[in-house]
């Protein structure tokens, strides 16, 4: 049972599209594994439609008090329609690329929220294997981490925040078991030693300690101006 | 429920003084554009759509350039994309709003110099993905980019070469097929093989 999840204020974020690509990844892969924040996320996003397109008493304000206020609409509704409309192509949507990783000869089918990130090639420290995902976010760096069975990550606290998502088998720290499909975002006030007997593949998210006050202010407010 | 206000005779006029949203009538529209390509109904789409759109993109961006990008591209995309919204999963205004979100974050990630790598689809996708639908074709990779292609090519050629290459049917039984005249069938799929090259060479630069 997955009993590691986003917080709401990310799940907000996320609906938002405030989140940079590394978190709103992590966070459709977990709900592709969990059906209650699935189902959250699908309110969520109910809710901000509705408030960015049904306020219409707003919209009518808005129309009725500068009715020739050009800022507005800044554009040709009828050019821009014609220019769209010429063409008559239907996008397809393919099925997504199957993307595949390899570590210590094992095959891993990766989460489709990664089918069209650039991966960058792969270091080993003993037991552990780590490949970075090239998502050019700053001091923000994401990868994906393999502990071989019998592997762990040292004791250490995190200066800035951390984001692990168990994609594969399981691990344990001094806080209790994981399972697939675990949220787990710890920060400076955690100090962990994560151990894999069976060996885990997961996906994570740390921003460079160097960055540590800027960046967890950032994370703590995600609906101010995390990205921008 | 509330009821829908009818505004049987949609003009652009009617269209503004909707009182309340009418998500039958943005169904209405949408299936119009999926189903017929109808040029009508999109224009009454991007009139309730595309001003809402803009001053929320203005809030994102700080160029009106780009904010009039966000407007272009969600509408492109609900113009090419209409096909993919499915009532039974959502309200039209949620599905716009994900096309709408998507395309945002998309440009978003080019304006700080991220990267240009479009991943919102992947994050967000706009539709599930097709499941078995396509099983006539084979599954491989480089016939469905062939067909993608194949598919921007105008219906009657489409069948032609859908039917030649796909379904391995002979021009003769083609043309008994179409009721079409052998060298009317020739000259299309010589047509599309023609359009095809080119499509394909773009690709493959």
């Amino acid at each position: 049972m997955i009993k590691h999840h986003p917080t709401f204020e990310l799940l907000q974020s996320f609906v938002n599209g405030d989140l940079p690509a590394s978190l709103a990844a992590g966070i459709a892969i977990h709900a592709d594994m969990c059906p209650k924040c699935q189902q959250q996320i699908a309110q969520l996003t109910e809710q901000v439609a509705q408030a960015s397109f049904e306020e219409v008493f707003l919209d009518r304000f808005i129309v009725d008090e500068s009715p020739s206020n050009d800022s507005i609409v800044s554009f040709d509704i009828d050019s821009m329609v014609e220019q769209i409309t010429e063409h008559n192509d239907i996008a397809h949507v393919s099925s997504p690329k199957e993307k595949t990783i390899i570590f210590n000869d094992k095959q891993y089918q990766l989460p489709k929220a990664l089918a069209n990130m650039e991966f960058g090639s792969t270091s080993h420290i003993g037991k552990l294997s780590r490949t970075r995902i090239q998502l050019n976010e700053d001091e923000i760096r994401t990868s994906l981490l393999h502990i071989e069975p019998g592997g762990g990550v040292p004791a250490h606290t995190h200066k800035g925040f951390e984001l692990t998502l168990l994609l594969a088998g399981t691990f344990h720290d001094e806080h209790g078991e994981y399972v697939e499909g675990d949220f787990i975002m710890l920060d400076k006030s955690h100090t962990h030693h994560p151990e894999s007997p069976q060996g885990c593949l997961c996906y994570t998210i740390a921003n460079d300690a160097l960055h540590f006050t800027q960046g967890i202010n950032r994370l703590l407010n995600p609906i101010g101006t995390f990205i921008y | 429920m509330q009821p829908y206000l009818r505004s049987n005779d949609a003009n652009a006029r009617s269209n503004n003084m909707l009182d309340k949203l009418d998500h039958a009538q943005l169904c209405q529209w949408l299936s119009a554009v999926a189903e017929q390509r109808d040029k009508q109904a999109f224009t009454h789409l991007f009139q309730f759509f595309a001003p809402k759109i803009l001053r929320i993109a203005q809030g994102k961006f700080n160029h009106s350039n780009q904010a009039n990008e966000v407007v272009q591209e969600t509408m492109t995309n609900v113009w090419r994309k209409a096909h993919l919204f499915d009532q039974s999963k959502g309200a039209p205004t949620t599905w716009v709003y994900t096309v709408m979100r998507n395309v945002t974050f998309d440009m978003l990630r080019k304006v700080k110099g991220n990267k240009e790598d479009n991943l919102s689809d992947d994050i967000w996708p706009l539709a599930e993905m097709p499941s078995s639908e396509d099983a006539s074709f084979d599954d491989h990779l480089e016939s469905k980019q062939l067909r993608n292609v194949i598919e921007t090519l105008p219906l009657e050629q489409q069948q032609v070469v859908k039917g030649f290459y796909f379904m391995e049917m002979s021009q003769e039984q083609l043309a008994n097929h179409l009721n079409l005249p052998l060298g009317t069938i020739k000259s299309r799929l010589r047509l599309a093989i023609a359009k095809l090259k080119v499509k394909l060479g773009e690709h493959h630069d």
